[in-house]
């Protein structure tokens, strides 16, 4: 183990969020301002101990963290931001993490916020969407020449994968969004709260198949915030700390494909039977699977839930089609899933109203949605990025 | 040739030889000169052994159908009238996957490992697209 061992040496003080929904007629920075406003008055800091930011997604679509700080009159002494992708949220808070152990900074507001209701169609993919027409093609799998375009283009490409591989259907992944949308239903911030049934899920169109519509994420406007302060001060804040306990960064390479572990054989993956192993964040945490009162993960496609299941080793490859079924997932379920209806019920705040939700959930201010004894939950992804946290 | 509406490739120094080789209708990829390593997408060294030996070398053309998806929603207007239009992802006798449409095929009739060749498409005079279809081989 590494001396600087940063188990549960940083928590989140404080959570807030806009208003999320479709059209609500205001900018990023706008929504960010809420978010980041609610944010501090939860975690009772004043404006002014506020010293870090680190925005998951900037302009042109978000909002930058330095413009933020200027328009909202803060003094960061360290802010960061990542490039345009949902697939940032944990490396946010773990950098929020060294930041406030190494003294960087006190107090650190991570955030995404976007507003896309104003864009012409399509938002993402197309003539308008440079993200294929970079260098080596895009990051999920892009190469406009042949039409391929568009982030669900690349889970798509990842679901044909995995039901051939393991014989898997459109049908079974129904699962996941009917899941997610039970628990929208409970959640008043949630942008979609009529139920859906499997069958709702067959009849809906394909957008690329095999991926439906009710397999796509909403895209929408909203902002949500946490904050990242060391143990002790959280300690002596307004709300109980929830201790960020493990943490694993984002791997990269060959062997990875944005939507899938190494292994599946998609893009240039090798072809193996993926073993998850013991994923380092839970010896950092100092937890097993057993001790997981509930998951959350980014469902920008109904598959990534899938994959990440594997991914972390709840299942064996293959084995999350069945695992996913039956409840298991849902509220009062073995493992309950993304209780805030995840991105596709609830909304896409690019992995941030996971955060809030978690957060809500070991303090127990869910109401109706609210997982009984909760004490630590995972947050971990198709990506291989992962965190756990504690009450 | 008629007005070719559909998104063009974004041509470098890194993979315009793959692109000239296309339109004197052979599909080449780099091999490494060290390791034997054949790779795509290009790179300015290989992925293996970070050796800069790397060679254009010809393939076979040949391969299988790994994956694929069907468009059903169109994204860019040169597509617009071929909705739902298949891609595919081949994996080349060699090693190397890449992106491609498959054509005389029925999209219902795709299947992963179907045995596929490759089509050049000369959709400009500037421009040829590796397109592949069905063949009929042994396992």
């Amino acid at each position: 183990m590494p001396d600087f061992n940063l188990k549960d040496k940083a928590a989140i003080a404080g959570v807030g969020n806009s208003p999320y929904g479709r059209r609500l007629g205001r900018s990023p920075i706008d929504l960010a301002a809420e978010a980041i406003a609610n944010a501090l008055d939860d975690a009772g800091l004043a404006r002014g101990e506020l010293d870090g930011m680190i925005v998951s997604f900037g302009s042109p679509l978000g909002a930058d963290a330095d413009t933020l700080a200027a328009l909202l009159g803060l003094r960061l002494r360290a802010y960061s931001q990542t490039w345009a992708h949902g697939r940032f949220t944990a490396s946010c808070i773990q950098w929020a993490a060294m930041m406030v152990s190494a003294g960087f900074a006190n107090a650190v507001a991570c955030l995404g916020s976007w507003s896309l209701s104003h864009i012409r169609r399509p938002k993402f993919g197309g003539a308008g969407d440079r993200e294929g027409a970079r260098e080596a093609g895009g990051g999920h799998g892009e190469d406009p020449v042949f039409g391929m375009t568009s982030p669900g283009a690349g889970a798509a490409l990842v679901a044909r994968r995995y039901f051939e591989r393991y014989g898997a259907n459109s049908r079974q992944l129904a699962a996941v969004p009917v899941a997610f949308r039970k628990h929208a239903a409970l959640n008043p911030l949630a942008i979609m709260r009529q139920p859906i049934t499997v069958e709702d899920h067959q009849a809906s169109r394909f957008v690329c198949e095999p991926l439906r519509l009710l397999d796509y994420c909403l895209v929408n406007d909203g902002a949500a915030c946490v904050v990242v302060t060391t143990a002790e001060r959280a300690r002596d804040l307004r709300k109980p700390p929830v201790y960020i306990s493990g943490m694993q960064p984002l791997p990269g390479g060959g062997e990875e494909f944005i939507w899938a572990y190494p292994g599946l054989g998609v893009a240039q993956q090798q072809v193996f039977e993926y073993e998850a192993g013991v994923q380092p964040v839970y010896r950092m945490a100092d937890v097993t699977h057993k001790d997981i009162d509930a998951l959350y993960t980014y469902d920008a496609f109904s598959i990534l839930a899938w994959i990440a299941l594997e991914r972390f080793g709840f299942c064996k490859p293959g084995e999350a089609a069945d695992f996913t079924q039956n409840g298991r997932i849902e509220l009062g379920g073995e493992l309950p899933m993304n209780t805030n209806g995840g991105l596709l019920s609830e909304g896409h705040i690019l992995g941030w109203g996971h955060q809030v939700e978690i957060v809500r959930q070991l303090r127990g201010e869910c109401g109706a949605r609210q997982i009984s004894g909760a004490e630590v939950i995972q947050w971990a992804n198709c990506y291989g990025d992962s965190l756990i946290y504690h009450k | 040739m008629a007005q070719y509406l559909k998104p063009l490739p974004t041509i470098t120094p890194l993979n315009q030889p793959y692109w000239d080789a296309l339109r004197r209708h052979e599909l080449r990829m780099q091999r490494c000169e060290g390791c034997g390593h054949i790779f795509y997408p290009p790179s300015p060294l290989c992925p293996r052994c970070w050796s800069r030996e790397l060679r254009w070398t010809a393939l076979s053309g040949r391969g299988r159908v790994n994956s694929w998806v069907v468009f059903h929603q169109a994204y860019f207007k040169g597509f617009e009238g071929e909705i739902p239009y298949n891609v595919a992802e081949v994996e080349l006798d060699e090693g190397p996957r890449l992106m491609t449409n498959l054509i005389a095929i029925a999209n219902e009739d795709i299947r992963a490992g179907m045995p596929v060749e490759i089509v050049y498409d000369d959709v400009t005079e500037e421009l040829t697209l590796p397109r592949f279809r069905p063949c009929n081989r042994q396992i």
